[in-house]
């Protein structure tokens, strides 16, 4: 058993359906061990990416997110993945620039023959977010929440 | 009265008089600040002013024209004065199919290079345009020897670069704690123009209205990765936002970046498309 306070990281992982989601059934069908750590969102194609999906998860408390594509060439919808490619090694740049370390972003491309680099470059990934601790940006976020207020509460009973 | 002004008023009242809709300049409002003009009728053309004060990017307001003024009809022509930053911003939009660019007569006004208003700002320290790189009218002035085009090494953003991620984002949730949220820098810009922003989006909900830093930083990035290789590097961003943030230091990292990657220049050649919506099979770009 892992110590309690041993930091977890959270990783969200953006997995195209016709490539890397295979690839991870695959490991996962193989049998082979990857960590726990990666919450896996499958989504039509590393095209439907949109950056703002990787901001909100930063936003949203992720450690690392992960965008996983059919290999350049083997796209189901022919050109998802080169688009994609142009818009991450913008985003990249753009995160590493406002603060979020590009290691946290990754980018690679996983085919559905590919189970062990599935997990092997789930387990790399993992170790490296672990390596770099908690996302900075978390710290961000207000400690207490803002609390709603109820109907016919008064002032002094809120500010208590 | 400067012979700009003279310029530019005589080419509106030419356009107006053949079958322009509605030309937008500058006016002085009752406190004698400049404001835009939407003048529609040639003998109205003797409101339109220009002074070193005129500085928003007008090509903004051409996205009001874009629907035709009746059912059947084409959208109506219309005529805007320019500097060569705004003339970007109209090879933006012929590009991205808003408007014809036969349906924008544009009035450029040679730039002298000299900062208009304000002489800190950062887009005209680094401007290498003197001329629009389209206009249907060119108004220079006379006899004004412009300051000599500046070359951007982006040495700020290499600066900034050098820090370490921490300390980069230290600086800006300090800078983007002071944001407002009252979108002035998207509604000056005229490469934002969604009819829904996924600032104000509720279905699908990207993200909260609310005032706390987590939202702030996704709203400044997400603008920021929305004008990738699509902002004309006008600073009319930053002329308008009211906390001043330095939103022309993202535009630029972006712009250094896109400059890097693809060799794109925004705004330069309408045929040429900006860079994320197109791509080349060969390319392996560092991930």
């Amino acid at each position: 058993m892992e110590s309690r306070n041993e930091f977890e990281p959270k990783i969200v992982a953006f997995l195209c359906n016709w490539c890397s989601y295979a690839g991870a059934d695959l490991a996962g069908t193989s049998r082979m061990q990857y960590p726990q750590n990666v919450r896996i969102i499958r989504v039509p194609c590393s095209g439907r990416v949109d950056p703002l999906f990787v901001v909100k998860a930063f936003q949203d408390g992720a450690d690392g997110v992960m965008v996983l594509g059919c290999h350049p060439g083997d796209c189901h919808y022919q050109q998802g993945n080169y688009f994609a490619q142009r818009r991450y090694a913008l985003m990249h740049r753009l995160l590493e620039f406002t603060g979020i370390e590009s290691d946290r972003l990754f980018v690679e491309w996983v085919s559905a023959s590919e189970g062990k680099k599935f997990a092997q470059v789930v387990t790399n990934f993992t170790e490296k977010v672990r390596a770099l601790g908690p996302a900075a940006i978390k710290s961000a976020r207000r400690a207490q929440p803002v609390r709603e207020v109820a109907c016919g509460e008064t002032l002094q009973e809120v500010s208590a | 009265m400067s012979s700009v002004e003279q310029q530019i008023r005589d080419a509106a009242r030419q356009y107006l008089e053949n079958g322009v809709y509605c030309v937008t300049g500058y006016e002085r409002g009752p406190r004698g600040k400049v404001r835009p003009a939407f003048i529609y009728q040639a003998s109205d053309v003797d409101r339109l002013v220009w002074g070193p004060e005129c500085d928003l990017n007008l090509v903004n307001y051409v996205h009001q024209f874009k629907q035709p003024l009746r059912r059947g009809e084409p959208p109506p022509k219309v005529a805007v004065v320019v500097r060569p930053c705004d003339a970007r911003a109209i090879n933006l939009l012929v590009h991205e199919q808003q408007i014809k660019r036969e349906n924008v007569k544009a009035i450029g006004v040679a730039c002298t290079g000299a900062t208009p208003g304000d002489p800190e700002r950062q887009a005209c320290q680094v401007c290498h345009e003197r001329v629009p790189v389209t206009y249907d009218t060119l108004v220079q002035a006379e006899g004004e020897a412009g300051a000599p085009p500046a070359q951007d090494n982006y040495t700020d953003i290499v600066d900034m670069e050098n820090w370490t991620p921490r300390q980069r984002l230290d600086y800006w949730l300090k800078e983007f704690d002071r944001c407002i949220r009252c979108y002035a820098c998207r509604q000056a810009c005229p490469g934002c123009y969604c009819f829904e922003c996924v600032a104000e989006q509720v279905d699908p909900h990207w993200t909260s209205i609310a005032l706390e830093l987590p939202e702030k930083y996704f709203f400044h990035v997400m603008r920021a990765f929305h004008l990738a290789g699509r902002c004309v590097a006008c600073d009319a961003c930053e002329a308008a936002c009211p906390m001043d943030i330095p939103l022309s230091q993202l535009n630029r990292k972006l712009a250094k970046e896109v400059e890097a990657l693809f060799g794109y220049h925004t705004g330069e050649d309408p045929e040429k498309a900006p860079p994320l919506t197109t791509f080349n099979p060969a390319e392996r770009l560092p991930l």
